[in-house]
């Protein structure tokens, strides 16, 4: 069986001032089809950068250094699928946001303040469905299914939508970009898909959907902000959806509804993998099939939620749910002795050594490898070799 | 705005009431004869009279027209000010959309390409053009492209042609006082391609020394709005690198660039001053050079109101155009 | 492990040096500065006065209008009314250090301790301060400074003080601002909450915090106010005729950069040598400037 994302010895780099800070120390995990999967850590210790390792937009100075990054989107298909390291920047344009997408942490920030919400999710459209809309305004559409609405253009253009549906690359759509007034020849094809943008926001249960597509960012509510990040990343039906702390930054009532949404979503099939990013484990507790503890760049643990929640193996594993108060707390909350290391120089061996309290000779000199002690139960620890 | 008008009226008259009685009284006439009737208009004017007094009967004179008599220009004020101003407009018609423009590309593809030899040649000229003494590198200028190649000549127009227009009021109409505007209206090509000549080395003085600036913010704006996350949201979207530069960032770092533009006002107003002086235009700028170092107070202090007055409505302006752009401002 | 802690300010600075030494613009920028630096220090082993008493003014032989070009007596040749170039070179760039950081220095003094105030106290205080700003700000520089000349007269001395009149009105806004964003820190309520005095605050906490952004400033002035002393000098206002002022001297070579017919370059020492004394130094200051600006804005530095 393939695995729609299938992840072995990522590693990631930072070059900064102060040194390289060792983001990612040979990360390795997939993703099954059809299934949630979580990863956890505390902030800063590498899970946001693994993400965006694989969507390859890490922002400089950042650099991925090694590693496979295998992804099969489709899964009855028995190879190992692409590696996407290996791909063109070109591909990888194409891939994102319309079979990967993500979702991030700041609303706020994540929408850009003076384009509207319609504008937004219609770029994800307009490059990734240029061609069905294309079609659409054509009159050409040859599948019968009706993805699109209809929208007219206007009859002078229309030689010119068909150039661009045989040869997008013509020089003369290229030429025509250069010209005032004419260079939007093909603003029909952003009104279709801000049309399809309307029926989008509806589907997720946003109100008036028709007036919030000509607003601004501002002018909505934090959750608000939230549901359109999430239209624009389902807007071409990817198959992995990739969220980044998507609701650590909204009010408590707010992160209910977006994870309730996440899972509507994933019951009615309209996403169908998710890579979810979060400290709270709560909310793994709740969303996930499978999750992987990160700590320090380094992957500790990987299991079923059932598993790792009940009978979790490696030292900080336990340390973490020791750590979260529970409804019947007994006791005091134990927290973490020590800091989180510098990732300029991590301590030798496993990183969690110095805060550990198994910690063993070779603890401090070689990096425990991944070992199996369950069914689809791994974890990096000597106490399991 | 009405504030700050008030101010510099206030301050240009400070400045007028530290001279004596005899001295000020010019700034009340408005002919060449009451100049030599110091003492009538002394008493006239009541200039032994407390500050306020005398201040509601400056601006009442100042709305009535009366900016006192020029010695410089052996005319009333306000006479040589609307003389000279055409020439001036002029020169910023065609200097200001090529700084606005060329200084918005350079500045955006010197921060795209951040720290790349684009990057570094742009930075480093514009710190040049920053460095250059605006006086200097239109003397040199001069030198190079009048005095060794004889291209472009000073001065705003030839004498032929010059002596061609004041012969036929008939056949060439002064609309505007603009010799390229006129010379287009009349349909005379031999005027505008001459007046066109005489505009090329001001017109390049004055782009390089003005353009410094808009570039250098231009660049640190967009540096600033590529690492902001909607610039990973759009690349997270499938979204091409030069898009989401053009798009998506570009728009965003106009933002800071508009917010200088009062700046850039100021800026061009000295470049004009610096230009007019060097290439002997007659315009505001060497009437107001002319003025100082002959310390004609009517025309320099007339000069400084008028410039208060431009620089509060090239504001105004701003703030609307930034209002238009920025949906965030519209709402409130 | 024990890891040596240095003081955080010390820790800064050090990044900053390494920043500002990163870039080469700045290195160029530093080497230019002490280069004028020592000019100006040993001027008068370099090029000794003539009139001991009155070493500013540039020694002459003959009253002859044409210029002379550079020779073993006068390296940079002279100008018209035969000053020698070489002696104004070097004694000018005493001149022009003494423009720039005079005026610099006043005003950053005066628009400073505005600003802070301003800022410190807010309310009515504050709203007059920065409307008297405005009004200084809405005459461009050049142009006020010259209302100021015309009223004062025409003299070096003359322009300085004109120019702090305006040049101060920036430092004030900028400071400001600064202390606005430092005004609300908890160092400054808890130094409040513990009766430290006003003035105290102001010099001891906010002023420090609040400063660099001023400071940038002041190095990128300090060139670009010898270009406008220097115009002012060129139109007539400034230094009279035969003071080492790179500015008047070049207002001599003004009616020289057309030559004689079949020559037109032959004056060109008249302008190049002064000019590009100005040119350079101007630059020192600016790209010293940039650099520290690079090194000290918080966006960008850790890039």
């Amino acid at each position: 069986m393939t695995h729609i994302l299938d992840i072995k010895d990522l590693v990631t780099n930072f070059y900064t001032y102060e040194g390289v800070v060792k983001a990612l120390n040979k990360v390795s995990f997939h993703v099954n089809h059809g299934s949630t999967f979580g990863l956890v850590g505390e902030s800063g210790c590498g899970k946001s950068v693994t993400v965006r390792s694989i969507m390859q937009i890490v922002q400089s100075p950042g650099v991925i250094e090694g590693g496979e990054i295998h992804f099969s989107p489709d899964s009855d298909n028995g190879e190992t699928g692409i590696d996407l390291l290996k791909q063109t920047e070109r591909f990888m344009q194409d891939l994102r946001g319309n079979k990967i997408s993500m979702i991030f942490q700041e609303p706020n920030a994540a929408l850009n303040p003076i384009m509207t919400i319609g504008e937004q999710i219609a770029e994800s459209y307009v490059f990734h469905r240029k061609n069905q809309i294309i079609e659409k305004i054509l009159g050409l559409d040859r599948t019968g299914e009706n993805l699109f609405p209809k929208v007219s253009a206007n009859p002078l253009f229309l030689p010119l939508y068909h150039l661009a549906l045989h040869r997008p690359d013509a020089f003369l759509l290229e030429l025509i970009k250069k010209v005032p007034f004419l260079r939007n020849w093909d603003r029909a094809v952003l009104h279709t898909a801000i049309e399809k943008s309307v029926e989008l926001l509806a589907t997720l249960g946003i109100p008036n959907p028709d007036k919030i597509v000509h607003q601004y960012p501002h002018n909505l509510s934090g959750g608000m902000k939230q549901r359109v990040v999430i239209a624009i990343a389902l807007a071409s039906e990817p198959v992995l959806l990739i969220a980044d702390e998507a609701t650590s930054n909204l009010d408590v009532t707010v992160q209910a509804q977006i994870l309730d949404l996440l899972k509507d979503l994933k019951k009615k099939n309209i996403i169908s993998s998710i890579l979810l990013i979060t400290h709270d484990l709560g909310v793994v507790n709740e969303t996930c099939d499978r999750v992987g503890v990160m700590y320090a760049g380094n992957l500790c643990e990987v299991g079923k939620v059932t598993d790792l929640f009940e009978n979790p193996k490696h030292p900080y594993t336990k340390a973490l749910l020791d750590s979260v108060p529970k409804i019947r707390q007994i006791g005091d909350l134990k927290s973490i002795a020590g800091n989180v290391p510098n990732l300029v120089n991590p301590p030798l061996g496993c990183r969690f050594h110095p805060r550990c309290g198994h910690a063993m000779a070779k603890c401090k000199e070689v990096f425990p490898e991944m070992t199996i002690v369950d069914d689809d139960h791994e974890v990096a620890c000597y106490l399991y070799h | 705005m009405v504030v700050v008008l008030f101010g510099v009226s206030v301050l240009m008259f400070s400045i007028l009431m530290s001279f004596s009685p005899e001295r000020r009284a010019v700034a009340y006439a408005t002919s060449a004869k009451q100049i030599k009737e110091i003492p009538i208009l002394v008493a006239k004017y009541g200039l032994d009279d407390p500050y306020h007094i005398q201040y509601i009967r400056w601006i009442t004179q100042i709305f009535k027209g009366n900016f006192g008599y020029s010695t410089v220009a052996s005319s009333p004020t306000l006479d040589a000010i609307i003389k000279y101003l055409p020439t001036t407009i002029e020169l910023n018609l065609f200097s200001m959309p090529i700084i606005i423009t060329l200084g918005i590309w350079l500045g955006t593809i010197a921060g795209i390409h951040r720290d790349t030899f684009i990057d570094h040649t742009t930075r480093i000229a514009a710190i040049v053009g920053w460095s250059l003494p605006t006086f200097l590198f239109a003397l040199i200028l001069l030198m190079i492209f009048y005095s060794q190649f004889q291209l472009f000549p000073p001065e705003v127009i030839s004498d032929h042609i010059d002596d061609f227009i004041s012969d036929n009021p008939d056949k060439f109409i002064q609309y505007t006082g603009m010799y390229v505007i006129d010379g287009l209206l009349n349909r005379n090509f031999e005027v505008v391609a001459d007046a066109l000549k005489h505009l090329v080395l001001p017109v390049v003085t004055q782009v390089t020394v003005v353009i410094a600036i808009l570039v250098r913010v231009m660049r640190s704006s967009m540096l600033e709005e590529i690492s902001k996350d909607y610039v990973i949201t759009a690349k997270a979207k499938g979204v091409d690198i030069n898009t989401i530069h053009q798009k998506h960032v570009k728009k965003n770092a106009l933002l800071p660039a508009i917010t200088i533009s009062g700046w850039l006002v100021c800026l061009s107003i000295e470049g004009s001053v610096t230009v007019e002086f060097i290439f002997n235009r007659a315009g505001l700028g060497l009437l107001l050079v002319k003025a100082a170092t002959q310390l004609d107070i009517p025309v320099v202090l007339a000069i400084s109101l008028l410039l208060g007055l431009i620089y509060v409505v090239a504001n105004l302006i701003i703030d609307v155009l930034y209002a238009v752009i920025d949906p965030r401002i519209r709402l409130n | 492990m024990e890891t040596k802690v240095e003081h955080p300010r010390l820790k800064e600075l050090k990044f900053t040096l390494y920043r500002i030494f990163r870039n080469p613009s700045a290195i160029i920028g530093i080497i230019l500065l002490a280069a004028f630096t020592l000019v100006a220090l040993f001027a008068p082993h370099i090029a000794p006065p003539k009139y001991k008493h009155r070493p500013y003014m540039m020694p002459h032989k003959g009253y002859s209008m044409e210029p002379k070009a550079p020779s073993q007596q006068n390296f940079f040749g002279t100008t018209s009314g035969q000053y020698d170039i070489f002696y104004g070179v070097v004694w000018g760039t005493r001149t022009a250090f003494r423009i720039g950081i005079i005026v610099v220095l006043t005003a950053f003094v005066i628009g400073a301790s505005f600003g802070i105030i301003a800022g410190y106290y807010g309310g009515w205080i504050d709203e007059i301060i920065m409307r008297v700003v405005d009004v200084f700000f809405a005459v461009p520089f050049t142009i006020l400074a010259m209302a100021f000349v015309v009223r004062f007269g025409r003299g070096l001395d003359q322009i300085m003080i004109a120019m702090v009149l305006v040049v101060w009105r920036r430092y004030a806004r900028v400071m400001r601002a600064g202390v606005l964003s430092v005004r609300n820190e908890d160092y400054i309520l808890a130094a409040k909450s513990m009766g430290v005095s006003d003035i105290k605050i102001m010099l001891r906490h906010i002023f420090p915090n609040a400063v660099y952004p001023v400071m940038v400033i002041a190095f990128m002035d300090a060139g670009s106010i010898v270009i406008t002393a220097a115009f002012l000098s060129f139109i007539g206002l400034g230094a009279p005729i035969g003071y080492a002022d790179w500015g008047q001297m070049l207002a001599m070579a003004r009616n020289y950069i057309v030559g004689p017919v079949g020559e037109p370059l032959k004056y060109w020492y008249t302008i190049f040598f002064p000019g590009s004394a100005m040119i350079l130094f101007v630059l020192a200051w600016n790209l010293f400037g940039d650099a520290i600006r690079d090194a000290f804005d918080p966006k960008l530095r850790r890039k």
